[in-house]
């Protein structure tokens, strides 16, 4: 067990003293009453004097430092090898200001428009480092708790000039508001659209199906899976503008909408490449099921390095999606009043020009090989 | 002292009063002046003794007869009073505030009385021959700072004559309602030698010519009352006295009854060759152009000297360590410096050992005072007059209100009134709190002294050559200067670390002897501007900000407080964009507030704060102090508004 020997007071007025002598060092001997040093103030010089017998653990001062008055200044033990206790500074149960942002990192952080919420902190305070790297990262790299969208700077809007009430969004909600800003604000969206004939694609999708016992239809699954095919095959898809440079994410997560209730998820089926299409096809599956009970965890509600999304059973003749923010292209499938099937997609022209999309779409129009 | 000369002469002095009175009458002098009619004789009495080259006179508002009898300059009296060029002091004093070699007045009562008693000691020190008189009415008996000069006077053994020009009445108020006791008893309550003439007595110029004698053996001050009644209004029209009161002293008037004992004829030719003479005066004033400024002074400050004391070390082992070397070199090296303050003497040296070991060492050049603030105050600008180079220890700046009219409306006012009158007073201080001395001992009062115009105050830091500062403060700046001197940094050490000096600008009275300091970089995210004891508190918040918030933070560290030095650190700080003022003092109206206001006039777009301490006493208990002064938690919290 250590023994600690505190700063002595030398007067009721003076809270610190210089610490004027030492006559021991770590692994010195000490013998109960032995002066071990001595503190000053301007008005009088005092001993310090050692406790109890034992061994020099650690001097937490140097000659001609200030110190505290009651600190601890020297550590003894029984014997010269006992671990010095840790220091006593953290008051217990203290809670830190968990993420809170420096002040420099909050400057930067406005600067961009961002939110501390949306920036992953790699310690105990958001630093400026942290930003950067959220910066240079175009905001995907995070840890689950963050939101990978930054809000962008909002215009200041006023309440309209007619009676009403203003009500706070859901997190849902506050969501979508973030990822349609993201297209308006960031993104350079263009939209291209093909028909097609339908019938190639509902009879690969049967045959899988069946050869797979699967119940439910596999066909926008499968069709999300040859974007995968089309987007593992071209980095260009599957990237993002961040500043002035592409970036090429390494691997594709594809953003699947979801409508649960009153909820619209972009479910996100990560690395999907390695997964092989049926393992694609279950994943997405599970993903919808779990999307429809609202029990998506939060890796699976972000992350989309391109979409997809249907409104066949909206029965609506065309859709133009919003781009899930970082994503360079989002495929929207719908049917025809007629019957035909309609591929529309929504393109960052940042990143990708309108014949690549078409061209994308083209190629999506018809289902793979035979399987 | 033959009778006809003291009644042309006294005569004159009539006549000259008149015209001002009638001047006045005719809208050609404005303001206000206090004429001596049926006060000739008296205010002539001591003047005209005053004999020796070291001899002083310092009256008051109702000067006119001891002016005329020290100067015989009539001319220069009346287009003073007019506000004329040929005025003595060019029309800046006007009637009540004239200088001329060792005459002095102004226009606060007992005002005068240390300064006379500082005098008066300068002259004991170099064994002169000299009397100090100083004019005071009853009217002043009922002053404070009168007793204070008195007891001074008479402590230190100080040839002051101290004239009670007893006239009965205090502008409109008799004696008999002012006065308790005795006049003489007063002066013997001090050990004054004292006597009591009557003006309208026969042999009474001969008596008072005998005590002048008298007063130049070196056995001390003296208390001359004389008997005297004012014929006129105190003022210019304020005698509410009634008729047979007023027509007795008529009948009483010695000037009159020293008159009718000359011959009729030789009488009237004195007249008739004064009222010539007014005549000529009252012409050579009318045709002296009004007073102008070539130039509106902006400042009253006299230029830095070169130095005469050897460097002092930048580094020390302690601020107090510094301050006593530099007092010590000062001593030995400039033999006009002088040192008074309350209990500076061996063994004890002073409250704040900043004078320890000084008392032994150069005996006689530090005197222990009686612990009268204003007293000791006045009679260091007295010193100082006299061409000795006094430091004036105040043993608390809380205590400097005490003081305050010596400097307010004597200390400060001289330079700028007369132009051959400096005042190189230095009045050390320790300032601020933390040590719980309670609300009356524990201020820092600097809001109050960068309000007086034309007073220096400097306030080093433990980056400052704090010794080299009071050094020059002494011996190269001769202004009137408060130095002040945090309580806590006294034991600090002195080292200017990373600290640079600031290039000064040539505008900025005083700031190149008085230098602001700074560390950090120029581009920094926050500039801190503080002073003496509050550095250390900031560069602790710095050195915090800058570990625990990544900011980058610049110091910048000015000694001189006032005259606010607004050129060099509007230069600077212009284009910071975020700072922060700093002061242990009340900011409100003070330092920090001036501060603003130079760069907001400089047009400062950045963001600015101040930190101080709010119009509230000073607790005593540690625990409350401790929330009131600004520490470096504050400091952080604050200056992470800016951001």
């Amino acid at each position: 067990m250590a023994f600690a020997i505190h700063v002595p007071r030398i007067n009721n007025n003076d809270d610190e003293v210089k610490l004027a002598g030492l006559q021991i060092a770590v692994g010195s001997r000490v013998t109960k009453g032995q002066i071990v040093g001595q503190v000053e103030t301007d008005k009088a010089v005092v001993d310090v004097e050692a406790g109890n017998d034992g061994f020099v653990l650690a001097i937490l001062g140097e000659v001609d430092a200030t110190v505290s008055v009651g600190s601890v200044l020297v550590w003894v033990g029984q014997t010269v090898d006992e671990a010095v206790p840790l220091p006593q500074g953290t008051p217990p149960g203290a809670v830190s200001t968990s993420s809170a942002p420096t002040a420099k990192a909050g400057a930067l952080l406005a600067e961009h428009g961002l939110d501390a919420a949306q920036v992953p902190a790699s310690g105990e305070r958001l630093t400026v480092a942290d930003v950067e790297r959220f910066l240079a990262t175009g905001g995907a790299a995070s840890t689950p708790s963050r939101a990978a969208v930054p809000a962008t700077a909002s215009k200041v809007d006023s309440v309209p000039d007619v009676a009403g009430e203003l009500k706070l969004l859901k997190s849902e909600e506050k969501g979508m508001l973030a990822t349609v800003t993201w297209h308006r604000d960031v993104a350079v969206p263009g939209y291209v659209e093909v028909s097609y004939d339908p019938a190639p694609w509902d009879e690969y999708a049967q045959t899988f199906g069946q050869q797979h016992g699967l119940l439910l239809s596999p066909l926008l699954p499968l069709m999300a899976w040859r974007l995968v095919e089309l987007a593992a095959e071209s980095p260009r898809l599957n990237a993002t503008i961040v500043g002035s440079k592409r970036y090429e994410y390494a691997e594709v997560n594809v953003g699947f909408t979801v409508q649960a209730g009153d909820v619209l998820y972009l479910a996100v089926v990560r690395n999907s490449a390695a997964l092989g299409p049926l393992g694609f096809v279950t994943g997405l599956v599970d993903l919808q099921r779990r999307a429809a009970g609202h029990k998506l965890g939060p890796l699976e509600t972000q992350g989309a390095t391109i979409g997809f999304s249907s409104m066949a059973r909206w029965k609506v003749s065309r859709h133009i999606p919003i781009l899930p923010p970082h994503t360079a292209i989002m495929v929207a499938h719908a049917v025809a009043p007629d019957g035909s099937g309609v591929l529309g997609a929504t393109y960052d022209h940042r990143v990708l020009n309108g014949s690549e999309a078409a061209a994308t779409l083209r190629k999506l129009c018809k289902p793979p090989k035979a399987p | 002292m033959d009778p006809a000369s003291l009644y042309g002469f006294g005569h004159f002095v009539r006549l000259t009063e008149q015209l001002i009175l009638d001047l006045f009458g005719r809208g050609l002098l404005s303001g206000t002046t206090h004429t001596c009619l049926g006060q000739e004789l008296c205010q002539m009495s001591v003047v005209r003794a005053l004999t020796d080259p070291d001899d002083a006179v310092y009256s008051n508002h109702r000067n006119h007869g001891h002016f005329l009898t020290y100067t015989g300059n009539a001319v220069g009296l009346v287009a003073e009073i007019m506000g004329r060029e040929a005025g003595v002091c060019g029309g800046f004093g006007g009637s009540q505030h004239m200088a001329h070699r060792h005459f002095h007045s102004n226009g606060v009562q007992a005002g005068m009385t240390a300064i006379a008693s500082g005098v008066a000691l300068d002259i004991k020190r170099r064994a002169s021959r000299g009397v100090v008189a100083v004019m005071i009415g009853d009217g002043t008996l009922g002053e404070g700072l009168l007793y204070e000069s008195m007891n001074l006077a008479a402590v230190w053994g100080a040839p002051v004559l101290f004239v009670v020009e007893n006239n009965g009445i205090a502008q409109t108020t008799d004696t008999r309602d002012t006065v308790a006791g005795t006049i003489e008893g007063r002066g013997k309550a001090f050990g004054l030698r004292t006597w009591r003439f009557d003006d309208a007595a026969t042999e009474f110029m001969h008596s008072v010519a005998a005590v002048v004698d008298e007063m130049r053996d070196g056995k001390g001050p003296g208390m001359l009352v004389i008997d005297t009644k004012r014929m006129g209004p105190h003022s210019k029209g304020d005698d509410l006295r009634d008729a047979s009161e007023r027509s007795a002293i008529v009948e009483r008037d010695p000037l009159a009854a020293l008159g009718r004992t000359l011959l009729a004829p030789q009488r009237a030719e004195i007249e008739s060759r004064n009222v010539e003479f007014l005549k000529s005066i009252e012409a050579q004033a009318l045709a002296s152009p009004e007073s102008r400024f070539d130039v509106v002074p902006t400042h009253s400050m006299r230029p830095a000297l070169g130095p005469v004391v050897r460097a002092q070390a930048a580094v020390a082992a302690n601020v107090r360590g510094a301050l006593n070397m530099a007092l010590r070199d000062l001593l030995a090296e400039c033999p006009d410096v002088l040192l008074l303050g309350e209990d500076m003497h061996e063994p004890y040296g002073g409250a704040f050992k900043v004078t320890a070991g000084l008392s032994s060492e150069f005996a006689g050049r530090v005197i222990s005072t009686p612990i009268s603030e204003a007293g000791i105050t006045g009679a260091g600008i007295g010193l100082a007059m006299a061409g000795r180079r006094p430091i004036v220890e105040i043993m608390f700046a809380d205590f400097l209100t005490l003081c305050m009219d010596q400097i307010y409306n004597h200390a400060v006012k001289f330079p700028g009134m007369f132009s051959d009158c400096d005042v190189p007073l230095v009045i050390r201080t320790p300032c601020g709190g933390r040590r719980g001395y309670g609300p009356t001992h524990s201020q820092s009062p600097e809001n109050l002294l960068v309000s007086v115009p034309g007073l220096t105050v400097v306030f080093g830091s433990h980056r400052h050559n704090v010794g080299q500062l009071l050094v020059d403060a002494v011996t190269r700046w001769p202004n009137p200067v408060v130095f002040l001197e945090h309580k806590l940094l006294y034991g600090e050490a002195q080292k200017p670390g990373d600290y640079e000096d600031v290039a000064s600008d040539r505008r900025d009275q005083g700031a190149e002897l008085f230098p602001t300091l700074r560390r950090g970089s120029r581009s920094a995210d926050v500039t801190l501007v503080s002073f003496g004891g509050m550095l250390p508190f900031v560069e602790r918040a710095a050195e915090r900000l800058e570990r625990e918030e990544e900011l980058s933070v610049e110091i910048v560290a000015p000694c001189l407080l006032a005259p606010m030095p607004r050129h060099t650190l509007s230069a600077l700080l212009l284009d910071r964009p975020r700072i922060a003022v700093i002061e242990e003092s009340h900011h409100e109206f003070g330092v920090s507030a001036e501060l603003v206001a130079c760069l907001a006039e400089a047009g400062y777009r950045g963001k600015i704060i101040r930190i101080g301490t709010g119009p509230v006493p000073i607790a005593s208990a540690r625990s409350l102090e401790r929330d009131q002064l600004p520490d470096e938690q504050a400091i952080v919290q604050r200056v992470l508004t800016l951001f």
